[in-house]
């Protein structure tokens, strides 16, 4: 209610204009009419000599329901939800305290966290490979130990789940860190002081208050993870394959651009439906908590 | 009432933030039903005091007892203390109903006993209707008043204030001071309250203990607090206040004593053991100053006594500053002593002007020396 008068207000006016104008353009560009010829080319037909022709067919959307890609999609989808719950179990101890810490330390934990970011995917994940790997760092270290056969952990899903998490991990802790952030402290002192114990404490009223972040940040990790390609591809082998990395093989590997179309527009649907969705019940019940 | 059985009783409490800055060693008892309050300027350690009775500050040293049971090393959610915030610390995202039914879910009461308990509480505060409002709808006075319900929906053994009321308007703080000290009475629970303003803490409270950069520097009823300083930063911090240094001359008329201040005015009060030439510091409130017009027909000088006519003087205004009820005069007297009068309004005062000569006395007994 707030908010609406001077969004209104700036509607009227071209400083609007101004502002998102340039942003509208870009995005216009560079989004929205890549996006419509992919929708295009995804019902055109393929043809392995001229990659695709005009001519209209439903036979890529058709191939999707085979086996091998409805898994891939299964897996997709499991590997991310995954990823967003362990983000969240990780993320959010993690936001807390870094959230009530003092601002020397504060500074130097949101450094650590956001420095995986600062090191290109590629990097990140060939570190994974020197650990996991099967002459790795945990595989040597188990044979130290006496272990006969090493374990395989590179290659399976739980790698894939691993590095994605560590790349996510970031885009949970710094949403919820801002909700914390603007909890009062005052709050935990009064739950303590009505007898709540620390842990009555944070289940009563750091996790509903920081609920806005979670969500923006389990949107976020989530969508990374849906169109992640790289740390897939190279972590996960064939037994964690995603959908990202077979677009990228269609296009790149099989020519079939037809195929990766299809195969993006209906990722693109799953992220918008599941995305919107979650939007939608944590506005609806926002709004029904603050607005009665 | 405040009862005979001590309920509180803090012991050497000190806490230490760094070696340079030091709560306590602070030593003090809270009787049963008795409201008492820590007064002091901001970092005088009040606050801290509170949340180490709350639990939300660990002691350095020192022992906190309730009902002759140790506190201190309790966590704070098992300490059966209420705390009432200034920022009153409502739970945004519950109503107001779950707000004070907060506590009594943690303690597992059922649900017809929680609704029960909590209407009861909302009748108490005078807020019915409000159930199931969120707190972002209520004024802050309404915000205050469920905070205050929260607490006591618990029946604590103790309840804390942490200045509760310094978020409000003047109006309402005026209200809710009433409010608070009837719901107290109402109810004889034993309240310990933290508050900078000396008019709230005089107004409400049994006893009161002014604290100076983590001391006590008296402890007492409101009366003894502003009647009888203990010492120059209670009087200066309770009330406005004239403090003179002054020096004994010796026997003045009577039994009294004459003092001569450091710019010269010699004033006549009650006697003191110091020999001629002991330097003392003399409290006069600007209210106990009375008018008079000089010449003998005034009647506003008739109910001073005979003895007072030794502190009868003339000043020149130097200025007035106008508030309504009463009139704030600076003056200098005897020539040289700056003076802050109190004078109330009335048809009388309307002529003083900066630059008036005008007549005062006071009386004797109206005059503390302050020995430290």
């Amino acid at each position: 209610m707030e908010r609406a008068e001077p969004m209104e207000r700036a509607g009227r006016s071209p400083a609007w204009a101004l502002f998102v104008g340039p942003y509208g353009i870009y995005l216009l560009v560079f989004l929205v009419l890549p996006f419509a010829n992919v929708a295009l080319l995804s019902v055109y037909l393929h043809s392995p000599t001229k990659i695709a022709v005009a001519e209209f067919t439903g036979a890529n959307y058709a191939k999707l329901w085979e086996a091998y890609y409805f898994t891939l999609f299964l897996r997709t989808l499991r590997l991310s939800l995954i990823v967003t719950v362990l983000c969240a179990v990780l993320g959010l101890p993690l936001a807390y305290l870094l959230a009530r810490s003092t601002s020397g330390i504060k500074t130097l934990g949101l450094f650590l966290l956001i420095m995986p970011l600062m090191v290109s995917t590629v990097i990140r994940v060939f570190g994974w490979v020197v650990i996991l790997g099967n002459e790795g760092l945990v595989n040597q270290a188990l044979r130290l130990l006496g272990a006969e056969e090493g374990l395989r952990l590179l290659y399976t899903e739980g790698a894939v789940v691993l590095g994605l998490s560590q790349q996510s991990l970031p885009f949970m802790v710094l949403p919820i860190m801002a909700a914390i952030e603007r909890i009062s402290p005052s709050l935990e002192e009064a739950a303590q002081n009505l007898g709540a114990s620390w842990g009555q404490m944070f289940a009563r009223v750091i996790l509903p208050l920081s609920m806005p972040g979670l969500v923006s940040g389990a949107l976020l990790v989530f969508s990374v993870s849906m169109s992640a390609f790289i740390t897939p591809a190279l972590m996960g082998g064939r037994k964690g394959r995603m959908v990202g990395q077979q677009i990228y093989e269609e296009v790149l590997t099989a020519y079939n651009w037809p195929g990766a179309a299809s195969l993006t527009i209906i990722l693109s649907a799953l992220m918008l439906t599941l995305v919107g969705l979650a939007l939608w019940t944590t506005r609806r019940r926002a709004r029904l908590e603050m607005a009665r | 009432m405040p009862g005979a059985r001590v309920k509180l009783a803090v012991q050497g409490l000190t806490k230490r933030f760094s070696p340079q800055v030091t709560v306590g060693p602070l030593s003090f008892e809270v009787m049963d039903g008795e409201f008492f309050s820590l007064l002091g300027p901001s970092g005088c350690g009040k606050t801290t005091t509170l949340r180490c009775i709350g639990g939300f500050e660990t002691l350095s040293e020192g022992t906190i007892l309730l009902d002759g049971q140790r506190l201190d090393d309790r966590p704070p959610h098992r300490r059966d203390v209420g705390l009432v915030f200034q920022s009153y610390a409502l739970f945004p995202h519950l109503t107001v109903f779950d707000n004070i039914g907060f506590g009594l879910r943690l303690r597992k009461v059922d649900k017809a006993e929680i609704a029960r308990r909590v209407r009861q509480m909302l009748e108490l505060v005078d807020l019915p209707d409000v159930a199931e409002r969120y707190p972002a709808q209520l004024s802050g006075g309404q915000q205050q008043r469920v905070a205050i319900a929260r607490s006591l929906v618990l029946e604590p053994s103790l309840l804390l204030f942490d200045e509760p009321l310094s978020n409000l308007d003047f109006k309402l703080r005026i209200q809710m001071r009433y409010e608070l000290r009837d719901l107290q009475r109402r109810l004889g629970t034993t309240a310990v309250y933290v508050t900078h303003d000396q008019t709230e803490a005089l107004a409400l409270s049994d006893r009161i203990a002014v604290l100076s950069q983590g001391r006590i520097e008296q402890l007492g009823p409101p009366g003894d607090i502003y009647e009888r300083p203990a010492s120059a930063f209670v009087a200066d911090f309770i009330g406005s206040s004239n403090l003179v240094k002054a020096r004994v001359r010796g026997p003045g008329g009577g039994a009294d004593t004459a003092v001569e201040t450091e710019h010269g005015m010699v004033l006549t009060i009650p006697h003191v053991a110091d020999a001629a030439g002991t330097p003392v510091t003399l409290l006069l409130r600007p209210e106990r100053f009375q008018m008079t017009a000089g010449n003998d027909g005034d009647p506003r000088a008739e109910p001073v006594a005979n003895r007072t006519v030794a502190n009868r003087f003339t000043a020149r205004v130097r200025d007035v500053t106008y508030l309504g009820e009463d009139l704030h005069l600076r003056v200098v007297a005897a020539e040289q002593q700056p003076l802050l009068v109190s004078i109330k309004n009335s048809k009388g005062t309307r002529a003083i002007t900066s630059g008036a000569a005008i007549a005062l006395v006071i009386d004797p007994e109206d005059i503390h020396v302050l020995r430290r």
